[in-house]
């Protein structure tokens, strides 16, 4: 049994390896902050990842060009967003996405150079979590009982003949 | 005497086990941390990598539900039996997981967590298939009655799995149409190689998962027989004396 707990401790370690980089991850490139934390200047960093809706009506520039300038609104706070890159394939007003730039505090404007969608990682974690943390215990679980049950049938010795088939072999 | 199958699996379920592990292991840094993000969907796309693989298993395991009742029904092999109650079980699982996964991929993607959709409905008929399986494995007291009744159950809820596949393609769904068929693949490399990967650690694990649950419902079978038989022989003693 105890070669049992070994493979399975190895096993949790390599799958906390792989959580643990995708936590990185999630840290350096999906981890986004509210409009309301940029005005407040609660940021760390000089790329912020800001998410918020595009206010109705503000939506101004030309999106085909990528050069676009819209209101960002989050619960209390709305930023104003220059967007200077790619054309946008995502960009409309009402739309709730994430401007990745940097926020210039002296002209209180936020210069995106991209925009991303909201990265929903909790239905991501969820959706693992669920598909694989009852696998693992499932499995567990039979392998558990599998080696109990070799253990009772041999300390049991019902791996010994039977009487029936002694009495046949004589 | 153990049997020369269970001996088989003993030999061979580490190799397995640990091939579906490094797969499985590989497939989940592929899908979270190397494979980019979809255009449309962003991040959720990565709970592709986990559904997809989930159901195809699913339907993998159902299949070998099918082919072992056939066999079983043929051969009358109580292992071949064993075998396919523990295919179900695990089928049973892995059902539930792909519709728990597709219904939180649903809900950012569709605003919804249920919807009485073709493929939904069909693979949750599926679902209660194999949940009538394994009820009717509990009712029947007469083992060789039970797997017999189970037997001609999944062959006749095998005609489901068709409509499961095909659902997409017979009528007008919410759910995406088949992204791999005989038209062509309709994934970019990027995505098809955790998708592969992760399918391939899957359908190994399913192979282990068989190979284990095959074993522990046959040792239960064969220590619950070999007790009785000792049992009824210290009974025919102690009448004896």
């Amino acid at each position: 049994m105890s070669r049992l707990y070994l493979r399975w401790g190895l096993l949790i370690s390599a799958v906390g390896v792989i959580a643990w980089l995708a936590a990185g991850y999630y840290t350096r490139h999906l981890v986004s902050v509210t409009p309301e934390a940029v005005v407040n200047g609660q940021l760390t960093g000089d790329l912020v990842r800001v998410q918020g809706m595009v206010e109705a009506g503000t939506l101004a520039g030309d999106v085909e060009s990528g050069r676009v300038r819209f209101m960002l609104g989050g619960e209390d706070e709305a930023i104003p967003v220059r967007y200077d890159g790619p054309p946008p394939e995502n960009l409309r007003e009402l739309k709730t996405l994430v401007a990745i730039g940097r926020w210039e505090a002296a002209d209180r404007v936020f210069l995106a150079h991209d925009l991303a969608l909201v990265s929903n990682y909790g239905f991501v974690m969820g959706a693992y979590a669920i598909g694989l943390i009852p696998l693992g215990l499932f499995l567990f679980a039979m392998e558990r009982r599998v080696g109990l049950l070799y253990r009772e049938i041999k300390q049991s010795k019902l791996y010994e003949p039977e009487a029936d088939q002694d009495v046949d072999a004589r | 005497m153990i049997n020369a199958m269970i001996k088989w699996m003993q030999r061979y379920e580490g190799w397995v086990g640990a091939g579906g592990a490094l797969c499985l292991l590989a497939g989940l840094y592929l899908s979270l941390v190397a494979s980019p993000p979809d255009y449309y969907q962003g991040e959720v796309v990565r709970i592709m990598y986990i559904h997809v693989p989930l159901v195809q298993t699913a339907m993998l395991a159902y299949s070998v539900l099918f082919a072992g009742s056939l066999w079983y029904l043929w051969k009358r092999d109580p292992i071949v039996d064993n075998l396919c109650h523990a295919a179900a079980g695990i089928s049973a699982f892995l059902t539930a997981a792909g519709l728990i996964t597709g219904s939180i991929w649903a809900k950012p993607t569709w605003n919804t967590w249920w919807t009485w959709d073709a493929r939904l409905v069909s693979f949750a008929v599926m679902f209660l298939i194999l949940v009538g399986y394994l009820m009717l494995r509990t009712f029947v007291d007469d083992p060789e009655r039970e797997a017999r009744y189970a037997a001609v159950l999944a062959i006749v809820g095998f005609v489901d799995l068709p409509i499961v596949h095909f659902s997409v393609e017979w009528w007008r769904t919410l759910h995406q149409p088949l992204s791999i068929s005989m038209r062509g693949v309709a994934l970019s490399g990027e995505m098809l190689r955790p998708l592969i990967v992760m399918s391939i650690g899957f359908s190994a694990l399913f192979v282990y998962l068989l190979m284990v649950r095959t074993q522990m419902l046959y040792l239960t079978r064969l220590l619950h027989a070999k007790k009785g038989r000792l049992l009824s022989h210290a009974h025919l003693s102690d009448l004896d004396t």
